[in-house]
C-alpha cells in the first residue's frame, strides 16, 4: 500500500512569551493508505499537535508534512482549508456539533463547500447518518441526543464528504464504556468496510486495541511502535 | 445565511433586546430629525427672490402702513405687500359643554398683493373672486381645512389673543377659499383681509408687522435690502431688511440653537447604541470560539467565519433599522402622526434622514461585528480547539 501520510524530520516548537516549548522533535513517519493507527502517549507528549499537523490545522516549525500526495507547506491558509474540506474528516473529543443545527444539518455542513445542490447534499447526509445508524434521529438537535449519538453524528459529518483520511482526537474521551465501544466499532467499520485511513489519538488502551498499529509518543519523540 | 439566522435565534431574548435597543435608538434619531425638519421647513421653503422688511429692533414691533408704497416703488422691487400676525385661538363648542381649541398661523394681509408675492399658494379663480368680495372672507390651507373639517362657505370664529374686538366677541370669518400648494409649503395657514383687522381693532391702527417684497432680480438682494434700510434710516420706524431665508432663520433662532441640541442628543443615542451592540456581538463572538474553530477544521475559510460574524451583527442592525426607522416612517410619513399639529404644520421624517438611519444601522452593524469577526478571522483552529 502507498503511504498516504509522510512526515519527514518534523519539528514543532511553540513560543509562549519568552519560552520555547519543543512539542515534536524531529519526527519521521509514514502511514499507509487504509491503515488504522492509534497515537498514544501521556498528556503533553505531542499527540494532538501531530494530529493537527497531519490535518493541516497547524504547520511545522521545520520538516515536511505530505498527506494524500500534497506537501502541506506549499499551501496557503485558504488552500489548506479547501484541502481539508476535500481530504480529511475530523472527529473531536467533545463532538463539537453546532447546537443550532439539527443532526442532518450538522452532517450537511461540510457539503456546502462542495459543488452539490440542496437535494444532493441532503441525500449524502442522510446516507452518512444511515451508516452510523442515526437516520431516525436526523431532525434532532445535538441537545436532544445522547453523547454516543452525538459522536456518531460527528462521525457521519466526518465521512460525508468521502475523505480518504479520518482523524479522531480522543473520540471516546467523553463517552461511557458502552457508547465508547459502539463508536470504536463504528470507526473500525469505516476502516474495514469503507477503506478509510483512520488515525486516532487516545489515552485509552482499550480504544487502541481497535487499531492495527500503535504509535507511542513521549516528550515529542516516537518512542515505540506496535503492529497487530 | 441559514447559520446566521439560526445563531440569532440561539438566544432569542438577547437578540430581541439588542434589536429592540437599536430600534429605539433609531426611532429617537428619526423623531429628532423630523423635529429638526419641522423647525427648518420654513427656511427650506424660503424663496431667494423675496425680501422681508421688519422693524430694526424686533419682529414684535410694528411698522406704519405708509412704508409700503415707498417700498413698492423702489428700484428692484416688482411688488410688495404687508402682513400682521393675528394670533387667534380657534374655539369650537363640543357636546357636554366642552370646547375644542386649536392654534394655527393666521395672518392679516393685503390679500391681492400678498398672495401675488407667494405664487406657491394656489387658489381657484372663482374662490379668489369670492374672497376679494367678502370683507370677512378668509383663505385657509387644505390641510387646515381637513383638520378643522371646514369647506368653502363655512365660518370660523377666533378668539383674539393679541387683537380684541371692542365688544370682546370672537372674530368671525367666512371661508371663501381653500388653497393648495405647488411645492412643500405650509398648508395649515389662514390669510384674511388686513382691512377687517385694522378697521375693527382698538389700537395700533395703520400699523403692520412686516413687509414682504418680490425682487425683479434675486442677485440684487443685498443691494436692494441695503437701500430700503437706508431709505428709512433716522426715521421713527427704522427697518431691517433681509432675504426670506435669513428672516426665517432669525425667527428660528428666537428658540435657541435647537438643531445643535437635537443633533447632540442624536449623537449620544447613536454612540450608546453602538456600544451596546458591540458589547453584545463581542459576547456572542467569544461564546462561539470553539464553533468557529470547528468550522475552520471542517474546511471553511477564514473569510467565511468573518462573514458569519459580521453577518450576525448586520442582521441585528438591519432588523433594528426596519423596526425603528421603518416604524417611524410608517407612523409619521404614512399614517401622519404628529405630536403637535398646530405647532408643526409639516412634520415628516426627510428621506435623507431615513437613508442616514439605515446607513447608521449598517455602520453600527459593521463596527460592532468587526471585533469578533476579526478575532474569528485570526483564530487558529488548532489553538482554539486545544484551549477549550
Amino acid at each position: 500500500m502507498p503511504a498516504i501520510v509522510k512526515l519527514e524530520d518534523v519539528t514543532k516548537i511553540y513560543t509562549k512569551g519568552e519560552n520555547e516549548i519543543l512539542t515534536l522533535d524531529h519526527i519521521s513517519l509514514e502511514i499507509e493508505e487504509g491503515d488504522f493507527v492509534a497515537l498514544m502517549g501521556p498528556s503533553g507528549s505531542g499527540k494532538t499537535t501531530l494530529l493537527n499537523l497531519l490535518g493541516g490545522l497547524d504547520t511545522p516549525t521545520s520538516g515536511r508534512v505530505t498527506v494524500c500526495g500534497q506537501d502541506l507547506s506549499d499551501l496557503t491558509s485558504r488552500e489548506l482549508a479547501r484541502w481539508r474540506a476535500d481530504h480529511v474528516g475530523f472527529v473531536f473529543q467533545s463532538f463539537n456539533l453546532l447546537p443550532v443545527l439539527t443532526a442532518l444539518q450538522n452532517v450537511e455542513l461540510p457539503l456546502t463547500l462542495q459543488a452539490l445542490d440542496a437535494g444532493e447534499r441532503r441525500a449524502h447526509a442522510v446516507a452518512a447518518l444511515r451508516v452510523v445508524g442515526l437516520e431516525d434521529r436526523m431532525d434532532h438537535r445535538p441537545g436532544e441526543l445522547s453523547g454516543g449519538q452525538e459522536q456518531r453524528v460527528a462521525i457521519a459529518r466526518a465521512l460525508v464528504t468521502d475523505p480518504r483520511l479520518v482523524m479522531a482526537d480522543e473520540p471516546t474521551g467523553d463517552l461511557d464504556a458502552h457508547s465508547a465501544h459502539e463508536v470504536l466499532g463504528l470507526v473500525e467499520q469505516l476502516n474495514e468496510e469503507l477503506g478509510k485511513t483512520i488515525i486516532i489519538v487516545t489515552h485509552d488502551p482499550h480504544a487502541a486495541q481497535f487499531a492495527r498499529r500503535e504509535l507511542h509518543l513521549e516528550k515529542g519523540v516516537l518512542s515505540r511502535e506496535r503492529t497487530r | 445565511m441559514r447559520l446566521i439566522l439560526l445563531n440569532l435565534l440561539r438566544s432569542p431574548l438577547r437578540t430581541g433586546l439588542t434589536v429592540f435597543g437599536t430600534a429605539v435608538a433609531l426611532t429617537l434619531f428619526c423623531l429628532l430629525e423630523a423635529l429638526i425638519n419641522a423647525f427648518n421647513v420654513g427656511v427650506d421653503m424660503s424663496s431667494a427672490s423675496r425680501l422681508v422688511v421688519m422693524h430694526k429692533e424686533s419682529l414684535t414691533l410694528l411698522l406704519p402702513e405708509s412704508h409700503l408704497p415707498v417700498i413698492r416703488h423702489m428700484d428692484g422691487i416688482r411688488r410688495a405687500a404687508s402682513g400682521v400676525w393675528f394670533g387667534g385661538l380657534y374655539e369650537e363648542p363640543l357636546p357636554g359643554g366642552q370646547k375644542r381649541e386649536e392654534f394655527f398661523a393666521q395672518f392679516a394681509v393685503d390679500l391681492d398683493n400678498y398672495l401675488a408675492v407667494y405664487p406657491e399658494i394656489l387658489i381657484p379663480h372663482e374662490q379668489m373672486e369670492a374672497l376679494r368680495a367678502d370683507r370677512r372672507g378668509c383663505v385657509i390651507g387644505d390641510e387646515l381645512a381637513r383638520r378643522l373639517s371646514k369647506k368653502v362657505g363655512d365660518r370660523i370664529a377666533l378668539r383674539g389673543l393679541i387683537w380684541a374686538k371692542p365688544d370682546g366677541s370672537p372674530w368671525e370669518f367666512n371661508v371663501r377659499a381653500i388653497y393648495t400648494c405647488t411645492q412643500t409649503f405650509d398648508r395649515t395657514m389662514m390669510f384674511f383681509h388686513y382691512r377687517y383687522l385694522d378697521e375693527t381693532r382698538q389700537f395700533a391702527k395703520g400699523m403692520v408687522g412686516w413687509y414682504v417684497a418680490e425682487l425683479t432680480d434675486p442677485n440684487r438682494c443685498a443691494e436692494v435690502a441695503a437701500r430700503i434700510d437706508e431709505r428709512f434710516a433716522n426715521s421713527p420706524f427704522e427697518t431691517k431688511t433681509m432675504n426670506e431665508k435669513a428672516f426665517n432663520m432669525q425667527f428660528l433662532s428666537m428658540m435657541g440653537n435647537l438643531e445643535l441640541l437635537f443633533r447632540f442628543i442624536g449623537t449620544v443615542v447613536i454612540l450608546t447604541m453602538l456600544l451596546i451592540s458591540a458589547n453584545t456581538m463581542m459576547m456572542a463572538g467569544r461564546e462561539r470560539t470553539r464553533e468557529m474553530a470547528v468550522l475552520k477544521a471542517l474546511g471553511f475559510s477564514d473569510g467565511y467565519v468573518f462573514y458569519v460574524l459580521i453577518g450576525e451583527a448586520l442582521a441585528v442592525a438591519v432588523l433594528g433599522a426596519i423596526l425603528g426607522a421603518g416604524g417611524t416612517w410608517l407612523g409619521i410619513n404614512v399614517l401622519e402622526w404628529n405630536p403637535k399639529r398646530d405647532f408643526f404644520p409639516i412634520f415628516r421624517v426627510p428621506d435623507v434622514s431615513l437613508l442616514a438611519a439605515l446607513l447608521i444601522a449598517l455602520a453600527t452593524g459593521i463596527l460592532s461585528g468587526l471585533v469578533p469577526a476579526v478575532a474569528g478571522l485570526r483564530l487558529k483552529a488548532a489553538e482554539a480547539l486545544r484551549a477549550v
